[in-house]
């Protein structure tokens, strides 16, 4: 048995470990640096499986706590950053053209050692039981993810999106922690246990304050994942980013919002005065999600954008989910749907890295004709789109499925009406991948796809698991937290 | 006494804060900002909060704003050219800042204490440079070794983003 807290340590020191080795280190290649990082985070992934949760969870200071949910999530982090890091080998040449170094290569190994600090922060987030740690794991994420959104320097598009990410960021950091401080104001507290053991005790009159300070929480984290209206920043950030980071902060940054988004509001749900203010503007904000992410994915061609405002459609989904926790399925579904959640972006963007080096850019239409160049490619392409519109049999169908029953059952009628409506226009704009690919001939000029062995396993593996899944759903739901 | 304190200085911190803002020239904007973190620290006093307010001017006023002087003085910023702005913005940001501040002022007058000048924490006899010490390596070591990280990872992030050729 190992202590819980090492995991985290042994991540940091990795990093630090891989940080040194790159300043001291003269060899102008930087896969290594690579695959250090991806063997050294699966030892850490096999160590999760040493160390036991408890039942209790919380640690003596009130600030860790190790429960069920945070040890998945430690390994949902841990997963997303290993597929990251396989992405950015495949996306190297791109990030080498585009960072000025004085010979080929330089400045390209932190691309590889930034996401293992970010690893580390996700793996906190998971674990953090108070407002202050929160706040601090949330720093680290976000601020390693400013950075590595303008990684590439030379592209006007890296930098406009890092600073909008950063300025819309600094601006969502303001509202948490005046929140926290309205919160901390009203009961005296930070932890979050402590403040489910003070809220019944709140007066009637500090209440309005009380939710004050939630809703600036619910603010801020609605920036986190996605969340219309705080939105905007999507878009041009997921665009501009490089592939690898727009897959990361798709699936990482959005699930590890969504285990603080639950955490945080939980203490809350055990009083009755708090619970039909928020559910409400739970409701309010899914039903928000679904429509704008939608809807405004219809008319877009850029694949990253597409993906952009799908993340957001799909945190409307997962919100779907938070508002109807009443039902005891309801968390299991929304951990389930960001599982199917995981495989199927990194599926997308796992094909997305070489074709758009193949055919030089990110628009839809540089899938054209696909299935003629590629068919292998273009056939997990079909299964990644068809999960992610949720077509039967495949992970997404049954992620939406579950999560749809759950707020059947709270007689959530209308939000139901709403994401059913809303999938509708999820296939007409995951099908136009499928028409580039399978009905629109190759551009003359298009040069072969190449895979690498290690992008080849993880599509495999994403496919493989989606379908399976798609079956056989049980076999994720045993061992849900 | 106390109070009136509290209002002058208050009044003066939002003065300049609105300065910051409003203000064309780069390097007033940046003295606003100095006196405006001035008159914070002089709020903090009044709170007896002596130690947030030393470092408040040591830190902030001191050698942040300093920095910000030096990279506005090196870039040679020039007064910004006043932009215009769409009516629709107006009204959009017109409404998120209204709803903001009257849901604030809501929640300041309901509360009990509102109207109270002090708070029940400030305690003139404490040493609060001690006690910052011990809740800052002590009690809240954890997340002060969260943020050690958080700094590394902002270094290596400046230096990437800055240096002109990288090695």
């Amino acid at each position: 048995m190992i202590q819980p807290i090492a995991l985290e340590i042994i991540v940091v020191c990795l990093g630090i470990l891989l940080l040194m080795v790159e300043a001291f280190s003269s060899k102008t290649s930087k896969t290594p640096l690579a695959y250090a990082a991806i063997l050294g985070l699966s030892v850490v992934f096999v160590l999760t499986f040493f160390v036991q949760p408890s039942a209790a969870g919380l640690q003596e200071s009130g600030f860790y706590v190790l429960d069920p949910l945070a040890l998945f999530f430690k390994r949902f982090a841990l997963v997303a950053t290993i597929v990251t890091l396989v992405l950015a080998l495949d996306y190297l040449p791109i990030v080498q053209r585009l960072v000025p170094g004085e010979r080929p290569g330089a400045g390209s190994g932190e691309f590889f050692i930034l996401p293992v600090f970010t690893c580390a922060g996700l793996m906190w987030m998971a674990s953090a039981a108070d407002f202050i740690v929160i706040f601090c794991a949330l720093e680290l994420v976000t601020i390693s993810l400013y950075v590595q959104v303008a990684y590439l320097r030379r592209s006007i598009a890296s930098l406009e999106a890092g600073t909008k990410f950063l300025i819309l960021g600094a601006l969502s950091t303001g509202f948490f922690v005046y929140g926290i401080t309205w919160i901390f104001g009203t009961v005296g507290q930070t932890g979050l246990e402590a403040i489910r053991q003070a809220l019944p005790g709140v007066p009637e009159a500090a209440q309005p304050a009380m939710i004050f300070g939630v809703a600036l929480v619910l603010v801020a984290i609605g920036f986190k994942i996605a969340a219309a209206p705080f939105q905007f920043w999507v878009p041009d950030v997921y665009q501009g980013a490089p592939t690898p980071v727009t897959a990361y902060l798709a699936v990482a940054s959005k699930a590890a919002g969504f285990v603080i988004l639950i955490r945080v509001l939980e203490p809350f749900f055990t009083v009755i005065a708090f619970q039909e203010k928020l559910f409400l503007a739970l409701v309010l904000l899914a039903g928000l999600t679904l429509l704008f992410g939608n809807l405004a994915a219809i008319p877009q061609t850029n694949f990253k954008r597409l993906m952009g405002y799908s993340s957001v459609a799909h945190a409307g989904y997962l919100l779907v989910g938070l508002a109807a926790i009443g039902d005891a399925f309801a968390g299991r579904a929304v951990v389930f749907y960001l599982c199917g959640y995981l495989l199927m972006t990194f599926l997308a963007f796992l094909i997305l890295v070489p074709v758009s080096k193949a055919s030089g850019g990110d628009d839809i239409a540089n899938f054209n004709g696909l299935a003629r160049r590629s068919p292998a490619l273009a056939l997990a392409m079909l299964i990644a789109a068809a999960s992610l519109a949720g077509v039967p049999f495949t992970v997404g169908f049954f992620g939406k499925f579950f999560i749809f029953e759950a707020a059947m059952k709270q007689e959530l009628f209308g939000l139901v009406l709403l994401g059913v409506v809303t999938v509708a226009c999820g296939f007409y704009y995951y099908f136009k991948v499928i028409r580039a690919m399978y009905w629109q001939p190759a551009s003359e000029d298009a040069a072969p796809v190449q895979v690498s062995v290690l992008s080849r396993l993880a599509i495999a593996i994403c496919a493989v698991l989606i379908l399976v899944l798609g079956f056989y759903p049980q076999l994720l739901i045993q061992i849900l937290p | 006494m106390q109070l009136a304190l509290f209002w002058i200085f208050s009044l003066l911190m939002l003065l300049f804060a609105a300065g910051v803002v409003l203000l064309r020239n780069p390097v007033s904007s940046a003295m606003s900002l100095v006196m405006s973190f001035v008159a914070l620290a002089a709020v903090f006093v009044t709170l007896d909060a002596y130690f947030i307010a030393v470092v408040q001017v040591l830190v902030y006023a001191g050698a942040v704003m300093v920095l910000f002087l030096f990279i506005i003085m090196l870039l040679d910023l020039r007064e910004e050219k006043s932009r215009r702005v769409r009516l629709s913005a107006w009204v959009g940001g017109g409404l998120v800042v209204g709803g903001f501040v009257s849901a604030l002022v809501q929640v300041v007058s309901s509360l009990p204490g509102a109207d109270s000048t002090k708070p029940a924490v400030s305690n003139p006899e404490a040493n609060d440079v001690a006690l910052v010490g011990f809740a800052l390596f002590r009690d809240f070591n954890f997340p002060f070794q969260i943020i050690g990280v958080l700094l590394l990872v902002a270094t290596v992030g400046v230096v990437l983003l800055s240096r002109k050729e990288l090695k």
